[in-house]
């Protein structure tokens, strides 16, 4: 072997990860460069300040206060903090508007579709971190209060009670992170401009709920409901957590309607995400 | 002034014909969509809009649009989705730098585009308000309730003026305005409403709805909270605060604009 | 908002832009560090590597960012909020960036307005600024359909449309191709003729080399050197002069000079000899009488490729 190392280019030589793994990959780095953002962080331990209200509320209930009667824990304690969680899933959604935005900017996505993964990869690797987040604020807490209700009480009465809490809490949390995630994305698929694509966002969701109030206030009907994507995640929620229906809508329409919301979002960016642009 | 006028013709244009105010056209045609498909049910007959079998006063129906709708929605938004972009745009698509090699005081760009804004928005809003009006009060009741149609497009210009002003000022201060926007008009202002004193006062809410001619409607517990604590401040007083929240705003606004280096991504 | 008029305007024999202690940081980082300089009217070149420093000093001579320390000023007075002084400089930034959706004319006319121009007078110069970069068949085009060079043309239109006496061109020639490079350099060069004051920054060196011989080096947010570039080589004295000698008796070329004081080294090429000499004007002397007696052969080209920018700036930033 000559002592002399040749200083050309060298091809890698070393194990390579299997194919359909890009996607962590693009997950990953998504992931670790949002948690660098201080407001970002901020935000995500803000959004853990009801489940901190939450958990006293568990424990008082717990013990032999007079008062713990009144502040009894009951699965629609669950289904309340999840709603109150709104707020932070829509700011941690919204904290995501660059996810495609950015690329199609700076030209990303063409180098991004150039390497060895396909356009289901990559929508999954952008998928994975606005997922991720709304389920670190809403199931993640959600399911800690449970074990909290079982670690106080100490016993396990109350979770073979109501069994269904568990699949319940997963279940809604899924689906209202599936919705965010997949409207977000869409969204961003459409614009070079974060800015916009936030401002769209926001639009969208307070628009609706505006349009829901002012169709009701006039015709005094409750069935309008089914403009405000918020309005249906309510109705899924209260006929997961059998709670009490409010709104007229029956849970297959908000089903159908959400489901729609997901499958224009997943129309929108197949024919947005690609590598070239078609000019006609 | 006439550099902030020459600002303003410049970017009247680029404003008019942005994706943003596209896409707030289409939100704003809504109810005018809503307003058309009124008009069309009730003048074919074939569902009469009642409540508990009373057919519904349309004046009552244009007076909920205009609060729910515009007042409460469509104005705030406009305010947060323009005033907090009018130099945050031209930083992000890198052509401040055009204007302010220019001998041109900073804060009288800000100004221009301020004025371009409210052209622009009141170029969407107030026609599509009149289209609603139009479409929705019968013809025989228009001499009777036109005066309120004036009053509530003044109240909207008034009320886009206040909101644009403010958040012009957060959009130079903060680097999430957009979130810090919709926060005050959504979370703060809806909290401040219902409490009891002076802290009310510190929204720009309280003194716009003190100016509605219409009746709130009863919509929720916010709402009754707000009608229960409700004592009305008298016109002058609100259109003065209002002027005076504008003109604050702005000048500090144009205060940070002259002050600020705006590095732009390389 | 009046435009002083040409002959109310100050002649300006004075330096076009003065620094003093100039220093920049962004955070922790430094972008410029205590930079004292006088360029002077004329054509000036400021040349560095990327991340030397010249955006930097582009944007604090032209306003857009404050001095961390010291005091930038531009014919004699501050630029920081000081907007008046832009009726007396154009800017070209180095930024693609544009109102898309405006044609060329449109867009330029638009910005002179701005300048305090009445909108006929606005476009008027408008299409002499678009004239001036042979842009005037596309004027009414809109830029988002203009090619690379055509928005780099637009760009430098819109920093001459109202008559400046101070020019700033940020790379000016990027984006172009070379006919353009040419037809711009030579324009350039015009301007300085005409009694502007240009400063051009760029990381090419032969492009500045082409339009003046004044330059500025910056290389890690300082000064390196300034003036003319052949007095700086001169200057250089540590650094040895290399001297390219094409013969046809390279071996006796090198015989005789190997003995002369002063030949640091000598290296063989294809028909050729490259010395090294720590004396240059006794090792040409030496040469000429040389080449005059023939005691080394014929000698057909003597070049120094060190007195040219390059050599100067590879020393300059190495140091």
């Amino acid at each position: 072997m000559s002592p002399i190392h040749d200083q050309g280019y060298r091809h890698y030589l070393g194990e390579r990860e299997p194919h359909g793994r890009a996607w962590w990959v693009i997950a990953r780095s998504h992931i670790v460069t949002a948690m660098q953002h201080r407001g970002f962080r901020f935000i995500l331990l803000v959004a853990w300040a009801p489940f901190v209200v939450r958990a006293v509320q568990i424990y008082v209930a717990s013990t032999n206060l007079p008062v713990a009667e009144f502040i009894a824990t009951t699965p629609e304690t669950f289904r309340d903090f999840l709603a109150q969680q709104r707020l932070f899933v829509f700011l941690v959604t919204i904290g995501q508007a660059g996810l495609i935005a950015d690329d199609r900017r700076t030209n990303a996505l063409q180098l991004y579709l150039s390497k060895p993964l396909t356009r289901v990869e990559y929508i999954l690797g952008k998928l994975v971190p606005p997922l991720a987040y709304v389920l670190a604020v809403t199931l993640v807490p959600a399911l800690l209060l449970l074990l909290l209700q079982i670690v106080f009480a100490g016993s396990l009465a109350f979770l073979r009670a109501n069994l269904f809490l568990l699949p319940a809490i997963t279940l809604f949390s899924i689906i209202q992170a599936l919705l965010s995630a997949f409207a977000i994305l869409a969204l961003s698929s459409l614009s070079k401009s974060r800015r916009f694509v936030s401002i769209m966002y926001a639009g969208v969701i307070f628009f609706t709920a505006a349009m829901y109030q002012a169709l009701r206030g006039i015709t005094n009907s409750r069935t309008w409901a089914v403009i405000s994507p918020g309005e249906m995640l309510d109705v899924i929620a209260n006929a997961i957590f059998r709670a009490r229906a409010v709104s007229p809508v029956p849970v297959y329409v908000a089903i159908l309607v959400v489901f729609v919301i997901i499958a224009l979002s997943i129309v929108i960016l197949e024919r947005r995400i690609r590598a070239v642009e078609v000019v006609a | 002034m006439r550099g902030a006028w020459r600002v303003f013709e410049l970017s009247l244009g680029e404003m008019l014909w942005s994706r943003r105010t596209v896409f707030l056209a289409i939100v704003v045609g809504c109810p005018v969509l809503i307003a058309a498909v009124i008009r069309i049910v009730d003048s074919l007959g074939v569902v009469p809009l009642r409540i508990n079998g009373q057919r519904m006063d349309f004046t009552a129906i244009f007076g909920v649009m205009i609060w729910v709708l515009f007042l409460r929605f469509i104005v705030p938004v406009l305010g947060v989705f323009y005033g907090t972009s009018l130099i945050a745009d031209e930083v992000e698509d890198k052509t401040i730098t055009y204007l302010f090699t220019r001998p041109i005081r900073r804060s009288a760009v800000l100004i221009g585009k301020y004025i371009a804004y409210m052209v622009c928005t009141t170029l969407v809003v107030l026609p599509g308000v009149m289209l609603v009006y139009f479409l929705i009060v019968p013809f025989n009741q228009v001499a009777a309730s036109f005066s309120m149609l004036i009053t509530d497009l003044a109240l909207l210009a008034v009320g886009l003026a206040a909101y644009g002003g403010l958040f012009a000022l957060v959009g130079t201060v903060m680097k999430r305005p957009l979130v810090v926007g919709l926060v005050f008009a959504f979370g703060w202002e809806q909290f401040a409403l219902i409490m009891p004193g002076y802290v009310r006062r510190f929204t720009l809410m309280y003194y716009i709805q003190s100016l509605v001619p219409h009746a709130m409607p009863a919509e929720g517990v916010a709402s009754l909270l707000q009608a229960f604590f409700t004592e009305t401040p008298s016109t002058l007083t609100c259109l003065v605060s209002l002027a005076g929240a504008i003109a604050v705003s702005l000048a500090l606004a144009g205060r940070v604009v002259e002050r600020r280096e705006y590095v732009l991504d390389q | 908002m009046q435009t002083p008029a040409l002959s109310e305007r100050s002649e300006s024999n004075g330096p076009m832009i003065t620094t003093e202690h100039l220093s920049k940081w962004y955070g922790q980082v430094s972008g410029l560090n205590d930079v004292t300089v006088t360029v002077p009217p004329g054509i000036t070149g400021l040349l560095g590597p990327n991340g030397a420093g010249k955006s930097t000093f582009m944007k604090l001579v032209t306003g857009q960012l404050k001095p961390s320390k010291g005091v930038v000023r531009i014919l004699g007075e501050p630029i920081w909020g000081n907007p008046a002084l832009f009726h007396r400089i154009g800017f070209c930034p180095e930024q693609d960036s544009f109102y898309e959706r405006m044609t060329g004319l449109g867009w330029v006319t638009a910005l002179v307005t701005l300048n305090g121009l009445e909108p006929d007078a606005a476009t008027a110069a408008a299409k002499r600024g678009l004239e001036a970069v042979d842009l005037l068949d596309a004027a009414d085009k809109k830029i988002g359909a203009y090619s690379k060079g055509m928005r780099q043309r637009v760009k430098m239109a819109q920093a001459l449309a109202h008559d400046p006496d101070v020019l700033i061109l940020d790379e000016p020639l990027s984006g172009m191709d070379p006919l353009m490079r040419r037809r711009t350099i030579r324009l350039i060069r015009e301007w300085g003729r005409s009694g502007k004051s240009v400063l051009v920054s760029s990381h090419i060196l032969h492009e500045i080399e082409s339009m003046t011989s004044n330059i500025l080096l910056i290389n890690n947010g300082r000064i390196l050197a300034e003036g003319n570039v052949h007095q700086i080589r001169e200057l250089i004295d540590t650094h040895p002069h290399s001297v390219f000698i094409r013969a046809q008796n390279t071996k006796a070329l090198a015989r005789a000079l190997l003995v002369e004081d002063g030949v640091i080294s000598m290296k063989f090429e294809a028909g050729a000899v490259v010395v090294e000499t720590a004396r240059p004007d006794a090792f040409y002397a030496r040469l000429t009488d040389m080449a005059a007696s023939g005691e080394a052969g014929v000698i057909d080209e003597v070049t120094s490729p060190d007195d040219n920018l390059q050599a100067v700036f590879k020393y300059l930033v190495k140091q």
